[in-house]
C-alpha cells in the first residue's frame, strides 16, 4: 500500500523546567506559592503564559512567577525575604543545561 | 489595587468548601461559618482533645485587604452576646490577637486555613488562662482594625 501524506500538523507541548523532580508526581509543587496558579499558567496580572510571564528562581531553590515575586519583594513587609523560608531573596541563575534551552 | 489576585481568594474559598464537605480532609475543630463575599469571612474554632479550652467554641473574623495575599488579612476573635474571645495571654478582650504571622511574619504563601490552624494551636498550647498584660489600657485605646496596632512579639512560648 502506498500512502501519500497530503497534510500534517504538529502539536507541541511546553512546560517550565523548574529543575525539580517531583518523585511522588505531586502537582502541588507546580503552582506558584503566591498566586496558587500553576507555573504553566501565567500570573494573575498577565493574560498569556510563556516567555512574557517567566518564572524566577531563588538561591534558596524556591520558584515563583517572576511578577508575583517582584510584587512581594517590592512591599516593605517582605523585608526582601523569600516567602517560603524568609531567607534574604537572592535570584539564582537558571540552572538549565544549555541543550534544554 | 490587585483585584486580579482575588482569584486566589476564590480558589482558597473553593478548597475550604470542598474540605468542609469531606470529614476526612477537614481540619478538625475549624469550620467555615460565613463567606458571603471576598471581604469578610467567619470561622468557628474549637480545640479538640485535652486543653484549657475544652468545650469552648470561638468565632474568628477574617477581613481581607485588597492587597491580599501581599498583605495579611485582619484577624480577630468575635466578641458578642453569644460568643466570647478565649482568655489567652495573646488575646485581648476586644478580640484582637497578638500573633506575629498576622503582622511582621506574614508571608503571601500562607493561607486563611494556615492562619486558623496557627491560632488553634496557639490555644491548644496555652498553659494558663490569663489576659495579656495591659489589656485594659489596650482595649480602651485600640483601633477598630487590629492591623493598625503595632504589636510587639515578645513571647514565643504560647
Amino acid at each position: 500500500m502506498k500512502v501519500i501524506v497530503k497534510q500534517w500538523h504538529a502539536i507541541a507541548q511546553w512546560q517550565w523546567d523548574t529543575g525539580k523532580t517531583d518523585e511522588n508526581g505531586d502537582p502541588e509543587e507546580d503552582v506558584c506559592g503566591i498566586c496558587r496558579v500553576p507555573f504553566e499558567g501565567c500570573c494573575p496580572t498577565c493574560k498569556v503564559p510563556g516567555d512574557d510571564c517567566p518564572l524566577i528562581w531563588g538561591e534558596c531553590s524556591h520558584v515563583f512567577h517572576m511578577h508575583c515575586l517582584l510584587k512581594w519583594i517590592a512591599t516593605a513587609a517582605s523585608k526582601q525575604q523569600c516567602p517560603m523560608d524568609r531567607r534574604q531573596w537572592v535570584t539564582a541563575e537558571r540552572k538549565v543545561a544549555a541543550g534544554d534551552l | 489595587m490587585s483585584v486580579v489576585y482575588s482569584r486566589r481568594l476564590k480558589k482558597e474559598l473553593q478548597e475550604i468548601q470542598i474540605e468542609q464537605a469531606d470529614p476526612a480532609k477537614r481540619a478538625a475543630g475549624i469550620q467555615l461559618l460565613q463567606a458571603d463575599d471576598l471581604k469578610t469571612w467567619y470561622f468557628s474554632i474549637e480545640v479538640l482533645g485535652d486543653s484549657l479550652y475544652k468545650n469552648e467554641t470561638f468565632h474568628l473574623m477574617v477581613r481581607f485587604d485588597p492587597e491580599y495575599p501581599f498583605k495579611s488579612p485582619a484577624v480577630q476573635f468575635v466578641v458578642s452576646d453569644k460568643v466570647k474571645p478565649p482568655i489567652h495571654p495573646h488575646v485581648y478582650t476586644n478580640g484582637h490577637i497578638c500573633a506575629s504571622i498576622l503582622g511582621d511574619d506574614w508571608s503571601p504563601t500562607l493561607s486563611v486555613m494556615a492562619i486558623c490552624i496557627t491560632i488553634q494551636s496557639m490555644l491548644a498550647s496555652c498553659k494558663k488562662k490569663e489576659l495579656p498584660e495591659g489589656n485594659d489600657d489596650y482595649v480602651r485605646t485600640a483601633p477598630d482594625n487590629p492591623k493598625k496596632t503595632r504589636f510587639v512579639y515578645h513571647d514565643d512560648t504560647v
